[in-house]
């Protein structure tokens, strides 16, 4: 193509991309608001875009965004396997998976290429890829520093492979994985945007192994902050410890300074990733007293059995015999509430996944149960061990997920995720 | 004001949809006039002269029809209770008719074993996978019995997939350990171990069972559970990977329910219509399984060999029991103690 041919295309395509956007979002807006008259098709559209796109989460910085930003409305997550024959292609392919997440969750419009080569986004989102909220979080897995790499002795102090509990049916084909990859957005398009464009310059290198695509549900109140709903119908991740006080995230979610923690961990944080299968036919068949003294809490309001409000404490120390709250609900199991617990808390995500039906025509669908936290055998373990046989467990199957060790976010555009490791 | 409004539009509604599906409607009584807009419950409206059958549904009432019903017979508006709870007590002698019927599958159990080891001895593969499966259904058909036997369930029957290593694991044992050799041509010699192991493990069971004891509430719960653990273990294929057994399996099932449900049958007599829906659906079943059955020549065929509408067949028939059978523990309400009580009158209680 021409000089002047590329640039007559860019023109024609920024005007087609801007009008495109301004059909689409401007439906509406347009007849209720004043200002609306003022503006032009493309002011429209970027103000629309902005109220319904425009949440901006910066790649860069101390630690990966994903973490303590709020579970957006759907996140896929994709476990990759390396294929790469050395460290250096491992490295390289690490460094575009940093580059271009940076270059999404920016953002803009992305430049053009000659007309008669593929172009260098898929257009899915069009010619702006409007940001949307979009966090990418890279992880790596405990097979990643087996011997392949020459990484065995900076693996993290807590990482390993994840063991099944005695009410899992792992499979292996949907557990593990060298790196793992978590794409948050406000939209399915942009989520499944970003893996799209993510696995495009890595193919040498990372292979997928597996994937689950989750949602959550939408606020349905009644108030911003209560806790949105699991495919069991309750209220999922009420009891999380608090994001902003970065105190308790550094005792309970970043990695610990020393103590056998290499040096490149810091600013980290471990990630268990469990993909619950939860057999929803039966559950739909149980009693709703049965069901709530399972949960240990009210189905409706979320509130603790015999409490108002789903924020509620649920005073075990009033109900030592479990007379309220049965002593085996998961609540109860899950979080004591006791001295000696307050350090085996995790910071819980959680979206729901519905993948159709399986061989018996039941509904396959499940929690993408996501938890970080700063030692997994201290916190997720211990308490995963408490549910170990709790009434619940005839109605879930966990089927598959994953230890993860997400480092610190990149520095700067130079950086990448994962540079400490191989400093 | 509003009360009266939704009843009349489920009523409507109700109509409309009965008519759209062409299945019988229960009765004519959306009458106009100043009359409250009620249903009759099936059981009672061939005494009514004043209501019009034109056939009886299959019982696929929306959740507004079924409201509507449960406040006519009950006269109960909320989601109260409308059944005087049970009495433990009641529940004594359909456990004990369970426990002796237990003792007679354990020891059917044990003598499928005997043949197996004898099998195996004397390397007949065949004969021993005949005697596996028959030591399978016995097994299975304790039903409800397994969830009182504790460790003893997963050293008979435990699934390999739940542990670390999967089958290569040490601690994998007892039926599926002999499953998998029997059906993917390991040499008899090799399962003779097993074979002991599991051996004295279902003496041991044949012990048990004679004092197992089963809660008036967990009893009540079984009668549709030992069909849940069908569906999601049984018919899913993940409980007897290798044999491929899961059609027969469901169909031990679905004995072991019968049984729970016969003993129950005199405490379920006149509480809501639970008994009547239960029995079709599982007849239905019964025949759904027969007919698979006849399709392949009389034998139960593996899993695999099932044709996608034998599957949906039997996966339907299957669904539309469970949905009938989750009511009896419902309608078998046992008594509480007392209500639990709530985290304001703790704190009152403590204050004192």
């Amino acid at each position: 193509m021409s000089e002047f041919g590329r640039r007559a295309f860019l023109k024609r395509a920024g005007g087609v991309g801007l009008g495109g956007l301004a059909a689409g979002y401007g439906l509406g807006a347009a007849t209720t608001d004043a200002r609306a008259a003022e503006e032009t098709p493309a002011q429209r559209a970027e103000r629309v875009n902005e109220a319904e796109l425009g949440d901006r989460r910066r790649f860069d910085g101390v630690h990966q965004g994903g973490i303590l930003t709020p579970a957006a409305s759907f996140a896929t997550f994709v476990a990759l396997d390396s294929i790469a024959p050395g460290v250096g292609e491992l490295t390289t392919a690490l460094q575009a998976l940093s580059q271009r997440a940076r270059e999404l969750t920016e953002g803009g419009a992305f430049p053009a290429r000659e007309y008669d080569e593929p172009p260098y986004d898929s257009g899915t989102l069009g010619p702006d890829v409007a940001p949307d909220g979009l966090t990418v979080t890279i992880a790596f897995g405990a097979s990643l520093f087996d011997g392949r790499y020459g990484l065995a002795a900076r693996r993290p102090a807590h990482l390993s492979a994840m063991r099944p509990f005695p009410n899992d049916r792992l499979d292996p084909a949907r557990t593990g994985g060298d790196v793992l990859v978590q794409i948050a957005a406000g939209h399915q398009d942009t989520v499944g945007h970003a893996l799209r464009e993510l696995l495009k310059p890595v193919r040498g290198s990372l292979q997928p192994r597996w994937t689950v695509a989750g949602f959550t549900g939408a606020q349905r109140g009644p108030s911003p902050h209560s806790s949105r709903r699991n495919h069991f119908g309750f209220r999922d991740g009420t009891s999380n410890p608090d994001v902003t006080d970065p105190k308790v995230m550094d005792r309970l979610v970043w990695a610990a300074r020393g103590g056998g923690e290499p040096a490149w961990t810091a600013d980290g944080t471990y990630q268990v990733v469990r993909a619950i299968r939860m057999h929803v036919e039966f559950w739909d068949r149980v009693g709703l007293l049965e069901q709530e003294e399972m949960i240990g809490r009210k189905r409706d309001t979320g509130a603790p059995l015999g409490g108002e409000g789903e924020f509620e404490n649920p005073r075990y120390d009033l109900d030592p015999k479990g007379e309220r709250i049965p002593l085996e609900a998961h609540i109860r199991l899950a979080n004591p509430r006791e001295p000696q617990t307050i350090d085996q808390r995790i910071l819980r995500r959680a979206w729901n996944y519905s993948e159709g039906f399986d061989a018996d025509g039941q509904l396959n669908v499940g929690l993408l149960f996501v938890a970080f936290n700063q030692d997994i055998d201290r916190q997720f373990v211990a308490i995963q061990e408490r549910l170990n046989g709790e009434p619940m467990v005839d109605y879930v199957t966990p089927e598959g997920g994953g230890y993860f060790f997400a480092p610190a976010a990149a520095r700067d555009q130079r950086d990448w995720v994962g540079s400490g490791l191989f400093a | 004001v509003s009360r009266r409004k939704a009843l009349k539009n489920a009523c409507v509604g109700a109509l409309l949809v009965l008519a759209a599906i062409g299945l019988g409607a229960v009765v004519a009584a959306c009458g106009g006039g100043g009359e409250e807009h009620v249903y009759h419950p099936i059981s009672t409206v061939s005494a009514r002269p004043d209501v019009k059958i034109t056939a009886v549904t299959g019982g696929a009432n929306s959740p507004q029809v079924e409201a509507l019903l449960a406040e006519e017979r009950t006269g109960n508006p909320g989601p109260g209770s409308d059944l005087e709870p049970l009495a433990p007590s009641r529940f004594r002698r359909p456990v004990a008719e369970y426990r002796a019927y237990s003792v007679r599958q354990a020891r059917g159990v044990g003598g499928a074993v005997r043949r197996l080891r004898a099998a195996l001895a004397a390397g007949d593969v065949a004969a021993a996978r005949r005697a596996w499966l028959d030591a399978y259904d016995h097994y299975l058909r304790l039903g409800a019995a397994y969830g009182a036997l504790g460790k003893l369930d997963e050293e008979i029957d435990g699934d390999p997939g739940r542990l670390p290593g999967g089958t290569r694991s040490p601690e994998f044992t007892g039926l599926h350990r002999i499953e998998m050799g029997l059906w993917t041509g390991e040499a008899p010699a090799e399962l003779r171990a097993p074979a002991a192991y599991l051996a004295a493990k279902v003496a041991r069971l044949q012990t048990v069972v004679r004092t197992i004891r089963i809660g008036p509430t967990t009893y009540a719960t079984r009668a549709h559970e030992i069909l849940e653990d069908a569906q999601r273990d049984m018919l899913s294929g993940v409980d007897a990977p290798w044999s491929g057994a899961g059609l027969r399996a469901t169909y031990d099932s679905l004995l072991a329910t019968e049984f729970v449900v016969d003993t129950l049958r005199p405490l379920l007599n006149g509480r809501d219509s639970t008994i009547e829906p239960v029995e079709t659906e599982d007849a239905r079943l019964q025949e759904a399984l027969a007919q698979v059955r006849r399709e392949h020549g009389g034998e139960w065929p593996r899993l695999a060999a099932m044709t996608a509408s034998q599957h949906r067949l039997v996966d339907g028939r299957l669904g539309a029991a469970l949905e009938r059978l989750d009511a009896i523990p419902g309608a078998l309400e046992v008594a509480r103690a007392q209500p639990a009580p709530t985290i304001a009158e703790q704190k009152r209680e403590r204050g004192r």
